[in-house]
């Protein structure tokens, strides 16, 4: 064994956060911290006021933004934060037991050989049913309570994280997992010093990916039968001809969704602090 | 992208609202309005095609599009995807006060097709029961809105009940099955829920019945005024018919609908009035009558002047000549 091999993936089985990245990356500024990200949203918004304002487009349709801020304020006093935990609630627990199925799974899938077998070939079938097909069997089975919404939520999350584990495990080195095994390292040990973290960028980015469907799953649930969330506010909207409060329930919900995204990659920097990625150069 | 198809849509919505004015003498290519099983007179003119026959000499193909509730008619309405559509009268006026350009020129029916339904074996014995119950509705309908103005009556409002929101047939589905207390029910779901599974009707109430109102959008109103009356003459010439031959008609509910002839019959015959198609003073007062729960449950805007939209929505005149 030569001993290049030895020394190069011995930084990797060390499993602290290690050395800090090469090369600082400079502190974006102002403008490109805030300024550039609003621009679209801003001269949407601007030309979507101007345009009903003018006559462009008839409110009915597409109510002015000024509006749905007016709504958003109104319905802040009538029980919008309910809405809100509701549906933050249904997210929260759907997509821990969708994730938390989706790791032990997709762990046991990639580790296995019989049981990614045994396994697999069915999770992945059941990857290809599209959301919307699951509803009438699960107010079939689950009633039309909470259940069957935490189930959609969790069949959402579940299989972005499935696939990020299972291939997030396939992808690592061999060559890594060798040289553990040349260091005798016991199974468990082999699992947390070099395959946990050589598979954490996939299986981090299925959690991203499982937690935005697992928001998507949540409108698809609450639009069937809710009493509650942000879903019942949407079909409420629809139903009585508000197209302002459907626009004010799309506006939370991709703020509630950018939020849940932002915690998880801050998470995921955090974890990944190690990595030396690729960044675009600024000028 | 967005803003360009925004502005896309600014652009088209403006040509279509300068075209007709000048395109008014060319044939519509095409009619779109809907059916819907509450409404059995307009089930009659699609099964006899009176209005392929009218419209035919013109070239205009008809497009029939299924409602499933009032919700979903006054939804295609405001989205222009029709241009006449059935629905009760209380949920147009909501859609109306709400910004829906729509109009009424004519009434379908005079109806009590909406109560509150309980199961056979229910404990529940009167409206004031029904705090903290369970109870399905289609947000939007002539149910919902029965609903609440029947909690009004015990003193209760929506905040009393857990709202379960679910399309009329889901909602008799789930009461069956016990997944909710009660239900503000339709027909024909309603009779045949009765005649079926023997559930009872707990509260009813005929004056909350807010007639079946036919719409027609404001901008085909009034720039379609001759198409618009010749599809109401086909609906009067449904209407006489079904007077003649109420038996007939539930025979075709029945069959579109996929309900027994008995449901049918009890839909047709005892609880729709085909009597009055000319809204008038009568519809004025009951849509009068009714309004004040949209404003006290928070479905219209704060400050919005619904005396002001039955106005705009009731037109008393339109079908006055069409009229036998």
């Amino acid at each position: 064994m030569n001993t290049r091999l030895l020394d190069l993936p011995k930084d990797a089985v060390k499993d602290a956060p290690a050395a800090p990245p090469l090369r600082a990356r400079s502190r974006p500024g102002w403008k490109h911290a805030l300024l550039l990200p609003l621009l679209l949203p801003l001269l949407v918004l601007a030309g979507a006021e101007i345009a009903v304002r003018a006559g462009l487009v008839p409110a009915n349709l597409m109510p002015p933004p000024s509006e749905v801020a007016t709504t958003l304020a109104w319905l802040a006093g009538h029980g919008l934060g309910q809405h809100v935990a509701a549906s933050t609630l249904r997210v929260a627990i759907g997509f821990a037991c969708g994730a938390g199925a989706a790791l032990v799974l997709g762990a046991l899938v990639a580790l296995h050989r019989t049981s990614a077998r045994v396994l697999d070939p069915s999770l992945q079938a059941l990857r290809a049913i599209p959301s919307l097909a699951w509803v009438p069997l699960l107010l079939l089975w689950f009633g039309i309570d909470e259940t069957p919404k935490i189930v959609m939520i969790a069949i959402g999350a579940f299989f972005p994280v499935y696939t990020g584990v299972t291939s997030g495990v396939k992808g690592v080195d061999r060559k890594l997992v060798e040289v553990g095994l040349l260091y005798r390292l016991t199974p468990p040990a082999l699992v947390r010093r070099v395959l946990l973290p050589a598979a954490l960028p996939a299986i981090l980015t299925g959690l991203r990916n499982g937690l935005a469907l697992a928001w998507m799953f949540m409108v698809a649930a609450e639009l069937i039968a809710a009493s509650r969330g942000l879903g019942y506010l949407l079909s409420d909207g629809r139903e009585t001809s508000r197209a302002d409060i459907v626009l004010a329930a799309i506006v939370l919900l991709a703020v509630l969704g950018k939020l849940s995204d932002m915690a998880m990659l801050a998470l995921e920097t955090r974890l990944l602090g190690w990595r030396d990625g690729f960044t675009v150069e600024r000028a | 992208m967005k803003r360009r198809t925004l502005l896309q849509l600014g652009a088209a919505g403006v040509a279509s609202a300068a075209l007709p004015r000048f395109a008014n003498a060319a044939p519509l290519d095409e009619l779109r309005l809907d059916y819907a099983y509450y409404s059995p007179t307009s089930l009659v003119l699609r099964r006899f095609g009176w209005l392929e026959q009218e419209f035919k000499p013109d070239g205009t193909a008809i497009a029939w599009v299924y409602s499933a509730g009032s919700n979903r008619a006054l939804e295609y309405l405001n989205g222009a995807s029709i241009d006449i559509g059935s629905s009760a009268g209380l949920a147009a006026l909501l859609a109306r006060a709400n910004g829906a350009p729509i109009r009424t020129p004519y009434i379908f029916s005079r109806p009590e097709w909406t109560a509150l339904v309980v199961r056979k074996d229910s404990p529940i014995r009167s409206l004031a029961d029904l705090k903290g119950k369970k109870i399905a509705a289609t947000k939007g309908t002539d149910p919902y809105l029965f609903l609440l103005r029947s909690l009004q009556v015990a003193g209760l409002n929506r905040g009393d009940i857990e709202h379960v929101s679910l399309q009329h047939a889901d909602g008799r589905v789930a009461l069956e099955q016990g997944k909710v207390d009660a239900w503000a029910g339709l027909d024909p779901h309603m009779a045949a829920s009765e005649l079926e599974s023997g559930a009872r009707l707990l509260y009813r109430n005929v004056a909350f019945n807010t007639y079946g109102f036919l719409n027609v959008r404001e901008q085909f109103l009034a720039t379609r005024p001759n198409e618009t009356a010749r599809v109401l003459r086909a609906y009067e010439r449904a209407r006489a018919w079904t007077r003649a031959n109420p038996g007939e008609a539930a025979r075709i509910l029945a069959e579109e609908a996929k309900v027994p002839l008995a449901v049918a019959l009890l839909q047709v015959k005892l609880r729709s009035d085909f009597s009055q198609p000319l809204p008038g003073a009568e519809h004025v007062a009951a849509l009068r009558a009714a309004a004040p729960i949209l404003r006290d449950e928070n479905l219209v805007r704060p400050g919005t002047d619904l005396n002001a939209a039955i106005a705009a929505l009731v037109d008393t005149r339109f079908a006055k000549p069409l009229i036998a």
